[in-house]
C-alpha cells in the first residue's frame, strides 16, 4: 500500500476515527484504526462491536491495500506532523510514514482479524445538524450515567411524521426536547434508545454539518442506528429495553409559576450552593417579593440570597438539588426561565417543577424544550 | 463479653494519677448473666449460661463461675455443658436487658454529656468537662461503679486512660467489679508486655500473621520496623497497629455514632436445604431491617446476604440498586435473587441480610418509584404495629407455622470497621 495525503486532513480524520474508541478494550486488535486505500479514496475506520466511526478522504493512492494500527499512537504523531503532505508506505506488516524530514516505522495489527463495519441502509430521514447538536446538549445531561439501569443511560430518539424528539431521565429528572425530521412521505414512526455518551460526540462532531441523515437498521437481533454528514458515519448498538413512559409526568396545565432571569439565578445558585454539603439540597422561597434561596450547610456555615422573580399563583417553597437545577438552567438557553409549580396527590412528596424556556418576562419562548426536576422532601 | 474469666486481674486500689486521663470505659459484668440473677438470687455463685438447651443455641453470656470452665461467649451451649456439665441453662430474656442498658446508660448519661455507647452493655465516656463538678476521672469512676450497683444491682468494670482503647483495654483487665487507671506516663509500661491479642481490633488473623512475625507482645510491634508491618497486615493495618502499640489514639468520644450498615441475621435449629423456608426466613429478616431503616429515617442502596454453610463456610453477596430504598419487600426481592444465584445450596446453618450504603431517605427524591404503593403499604404497617404492638401486622407467609428461628435473631448494629 502507498498513498500520499494532505497533513490537515489526515489529521483530522484520524482525530475523527479514534475520538470514540474505548479507553481500555480487552481485545488489542480493537484499539486499531483500520486504514484502507481504494480508488474512492482513504477510508479510516475504527470499531469496538458497539460503536463504529468510518470517514473517507481525498489521498493520492499509488497502490491499494489495508492497514491497522494503535489508534491513539498515530492520532498523537497525526496532530504534531510538520505542515507538509504526509506520505504512507508498507513492507510486510511494516508501515513507513514520512512527512517533511521526521519519519515513523510503525508495526500494522492483523487486518484479517479486525471486524467488519455495520452498514446501515434502514429507513432514513434528515435532521438539521445545528438544531440536533443543541438538542442533544439540552437532553444528554439528564440522562443517568449509573450501569446499574442501562434503559436510562441512553437518549430516547422518538420519530413521529415530521418531528423526532429527544428524551432522557436519571429518575432524579427528565429532559425533553423535539425538533424537525425530514422521513420524506408516509415517513414510519420509529424509537431508538442510543447511548447517551454515544450521542454526545455525534452533537459535537457533527454540530457544523448542514444536514445530518439518521438511519436506522435491524439485522440478526442487533439494532443499529446511524448518523452520517460530510462523508463522517458514527454508528451505535441500541440499548436494549424499554425506555420508562417518563412523558405521562409532565403536567398539561400549571397556574402556579414563577419567571426568573437565568444568568442572575444561576450565580445565586452557585453562590449560595458554596456552603452545602456534597448532595445537600438549597430551599427555595417563592412570594411576592421575589425568590429567596437558602443553604443549611453544616453547622459551620450558612448562606441566603434573594433575587427578583414573577409569581403568579401561590407562595411555595422548595427543596432542590442545585447541580440538578444548574443542569436545567444551563439547558433552557433563553434570558429568563419559567419555574412551574404542579400539585402533588400524595402529600409525602412534593409535586414535580417544570422548567420551560422564556423568551421574555412575560413570553414563554418558542422552543420546545422541557425540563422536569422532582423537589426534595421539605425536611422542616 | 470476652473470653476471660477473671484471671490476671488488675485494679488500682489506692491513688493513682489521673490527671491527664479523662476518658472512662465501661464495661457491665457477665451482663446478661448478672441481670438473670436479679431475678433469680438462689443463682448466685453458682455456673450459669444463658443460651438454650435445645438445637444448637450458642452462649451469649456466662457468670464468672462458669467461664472459669472455660466457657466462653459464641461457644455451642453443647459444648459449653461439656466443659463445665453442672452449669444451669437460662434462656435469654432480651426485653429484661434492653431495660437495664437503658438504666445505665441514663446514669452514664447523668454524668457526662458525652458518652459513647458501644454497644448494649458498654460505653465510652468523656469526663474532662465533669471534674469541676464531680471530681477527678478515677473520682467520677469509683461514683459510676457505686451509682450502677445502687440503681440496678449490677456491677461494672472501668478503665481509666488517656485514650480509648487504652481505657477499653484496662477495664479487661479489670475484670470482674474493678477498676483501672492508666496514668498517661504509664501507658507504655501497662500496653507493652501485653499479648497482642488484647490489642483492640487485632482478631485471629492478624494475630496469627503478626505471630509468623515473631511478634507476640505488643511492646515487639512497637519496636519492629513499619516495613515488616506492612508486609503482614497491609499498610493501613501497619499504621494504625504501629500507632495503637505506641500509645496513640486520637479517636475522640462521639456521641451520635454513624451506623454504616444495618443487618438482622438467624441461626437454624436444625439445617436448612429448602429454598422456601429461607426466603420465607429472608422476608422477616428483610422486614426487620426495613422497620429499623425507617425507623432512622434511612434509606439503602446495597443489599447484603449472608450465608453460613452446615460446615461453618461463610459467603457474602451484595448486589446495588439503582435507587435507594427502605421497603422490606424491595429487599427481600434482592436478597431472594443473591440467594437463588448460590444455587445449588449446601445445608444452610445461618442466614442475614445487611443494609449498606445508608443515606437519609430525604436525600435525592425520584420523579417516579416502582416501590411506591409497597412504601405506602409498609409505612401503615409501620403505624399500626406502633399503636397495637409489633406482632399485631405481618406478612401473611410469616404468619403461624412452625418458626425456622432458633436462639432469636441477632441485632447487629454494625459499627464502622
Amino acid at each position: 500500500m502507498r498513498f500520499s495525503v494532505n497533513r490537515d486532513v489526515f489529521s483530522e480524520a484520524v482525530s475523527f476515527a479514534v475520538k470514540l474508541l474505548p479507553q481500555r478494550t480487552t481485545l488489542p486488535i480493537l484499539s486499531g484504526v483500520l486504514i484502507e486505500s481504494t480508488p474512492a479514496g482513504l477510508t479510516l475506520s475504527s470499531f469496538d462491536y458497539e460503536v463504529s466511526a468510518q470517514t473517507t478522504i481525498a489521498a493520492d493512492i499509488s497502490e491499494e491495500g489495508s492497514i491497522l494500527v494503535s489508534g491513539r499512537l498515530l492520532a498523537d504523531i497525526a496532530s504534531r506532523l510538520p505542515n507538509a503532505p504526509v506520505e504512507f508506505s508498507t513492507d510486510d506488516n511494516r508501515i513507513s510514514v514520512t512527512c517533511g524530514s521526521a519519519h515513523f516505522t510503525l508495526l500494522s495489527m492483523p487486518v484479517e482479524e479486525y471486524p467488519t463495519i455495520p452498514q446501515v441502509s434502514g429507513e432514513q430521514g434528515l435532521v438539521p445538524a445545528e438544531e440536533f447538536a443543541t438538542a442533544i446538549a439540552q437532553v444528554a445531561v439528564a440522562a443517568s450515567r449509573d450501569d446499574v439501569t442501562p434503559v436510562i443511560t441512553g437518549v430516547q430518539l422518538e420519530v413521529t411524521g415530521t418531528k423526532i424528539s429527544l428524551v432522557a431521565t436519571d429518575r432524579y429528572r427528565v429532559a425533553v426536547r423535539e425538533i424537525e425530521w425530514d422521513g420524506g412521505a408516509d415517513a414510519p414512526s420509529l424509537t431508538a434508545l442510543v447511548p447517551a455518551r454515544t450521542l454526545q460526540e455525534v452533537g459535537k462532531t457533527f454540530g457544523h454539518s448542514g444536514t445530518i441523515t439518521v438511519s436506522f437498521t435491524s439485522k440478526d437481533d442487533r439494532e443499529i442506528i446511524a448518523f452520517s454528514a460530510d462523508d463522517k458515519t458514527v454508528t451505535s448498538l441500541l440499548i436494549k429495553g424499554s425506555f420508562p413512559p417518563v412523558r405521562r409526568l409532565f403536567p398539561e396545565q400549571v397556574d402556579n409559576y414563577a419567571v426568573i432571569n437565568t444568568g442572575e439565578l444561576i450565580e445565586s445558585v452557585r453562590r449560595v450552593s458554596l456552603v452545602l454539603e456534597r448532595e445537600a439540597a438549597l430551599r427555595f422561597s417563592f412570594s411576592i417579593d421575589g425568590l429567596t434561596m437558602e443553604a443549611i450547610g453544616s453547622e459551620h456555615a450558612q448562606a441566603s440570597e434573594s433575587i427578583d422573580a414573577l409569581l403568579t399563583g401561590e407562595d411555595i417553597v422548595l427543596s432542590l438539588k442545585p447541580s440538578f437545577l444548574i443542569d436545567g438552567l444551563n439547558a433552557v438557553r433563553s434570558e429568563f426561565v419559567r419555574f412551574s409549580f404542579t400539585k402533588s396527590e400524595n402529600t409525602n412528596k412534593p409535586g414535580p417543577m417544570l422548567i420551560t424556556s422564556q423568551s421574555s418576562k412575560d413570553q414563554p419562548g418558542a422552543d420546545s424544550f422541557k425540563y422536569l426536576l422532582q423537589p426534595n422532601l421539605l425536611l422542616r | 463479653m470476652g473470653r476471660d474469666d477473671g484471671a490476671g486481674r488488675q485494679v488500682t486500689v489506692g491513688a493513682a494519677d489521673d490527671s491527664a486521663t479523662p476518658i472512662l470505659h465501661i464495661d457491665m459484668d457477665a451482663f446478661f448473666a448478672s441481670v438473670e440473677l436479679l431475678e433469680r438470687p438462689d443463682l448466685r455463685g453458682k455456673p450459669v449460661i444463658i443460651g438454650h438447651r435445645d438445637g444448637r443455641s450458642v452462649v451469649t453470656s456466662a457468670t464468672y463461675e462458669a467461664r472459669k470452665f472455660g466457657v466462653g461467649a459464641a461457644m455451642p451451649v453443647s459444648k459449653a455443658l461439656r466443659l463445665c456439665p453442672h452449669a444451669i441453662v437460662v434462656p435469654p430474656n432480651y426485653a429484661a436487658y434492653s431495660h437495664f442498658s437503658r438504666e445505665v446508660m441514663r446514669i452514664f448519661s447523668e454524668i457526662t454529656p458525652l458518652v459513647e455507647q458501644l454497644s448494649i452493655d458498654e460505653a465510652f465516656l468523656d469526663v474532662s468537662g465533669a471534674r469541676r463538678l464531680l471530681g477527678s476521672p478515677a473520682t467520677i469512676a469509683r461514683l459510676v461503679r457505686e451509682r450502677v450497683v445502687t440503681e440496678t444491682g449490677l456491677t461494672c468494670s472501668v478503665g481509666v486512660a488517656a485514650s480509648k482503647f487504652v481505657a477499653k483495654m484496662a477495664s479487661t483487665r479489670s475484670k470482674p467489679d474493678g477498676m483501672l487507671v492508666v496514668p498517661k506516663e504509664q501507658t507504655l509500661a501497662f500496653l507493652h508486655p501485653l499479648p497482642i491479642r488484647t490489642l483492640w481490633g487485632v482478631g485471629p488473623a492478624t494475630e496469627e500473621s503478626l505471630r509468623r512475625l515473631g511478634l507476640a507482645t505488643i511492646g515487639d510491634i512497637a519496636e519492629v520496623p513499619i516495613g515488616a508491618l506492612r508486609s503482614a497486615v497491609g499498610v493501613a493495618g501497619a499504621e494504625k497497629l504501629s500507632q495503637l502499640a505506641r500509645g496513640h489514639d486520637p479517636r475522640p468520644v462521639e456521641t451520635s455514632r454513624v451506623e454504616k450498615s444495618v443487618g438482622h441475621e438467624v441461626t437454624f435449629h436444625a439445617d436448612i436445604t429448602d429454598i422456601e423456608q429461607l426466603r420465607v426466613e429472608l422476608l422477616r429478616l428483610s422486614d426487620k431491617v426495613a422497620v429499623r431503616l425507617r425507623e432512622r429515617g434511612w434509606v439503602t442502596r446495597t443489599v447484603g446476604l449472608k450465608l453460613r454453610w452446615s460446615d461453618f463456610t461463610t459467603l457474602s453477596r451484595s448486589h446495588t440498586l439503582p435507587e435507594p430504598t427502605s421497603v422490606g419487600r424491595r429487599l427481600h426481592e434482592e436478597a431472594v435473587a443473591l440467594l437463588d444465584a448460590l444455587r445449588p445450596l449446601r445445608p444452610v446453618r445461618l442466614i442475614g441480610i445487611r443494609a449498606e450504603q445508608l443515606a437519609s431517605s430525604g436525600d435525592g427524591a425520584l420523579l417516579w418509584d416502582p416501590d411506591e404503593d409497597w412504601r405506602e403499604a409498609e409505612n401503615s404497617v409501620d403505624a399500626v404495629r406502633k399503636r397495637f404492638g409489633t406482632s399485631a401486622l405481618a406478612p401473611a407467609s410469616l404468619l403461624g407455622g412452625p418458626r425456622g428461628s432458633a436462639g432469636g435473631t441477632r441485632t447487629q448494629p454494625f459499627s464502622e470497621d
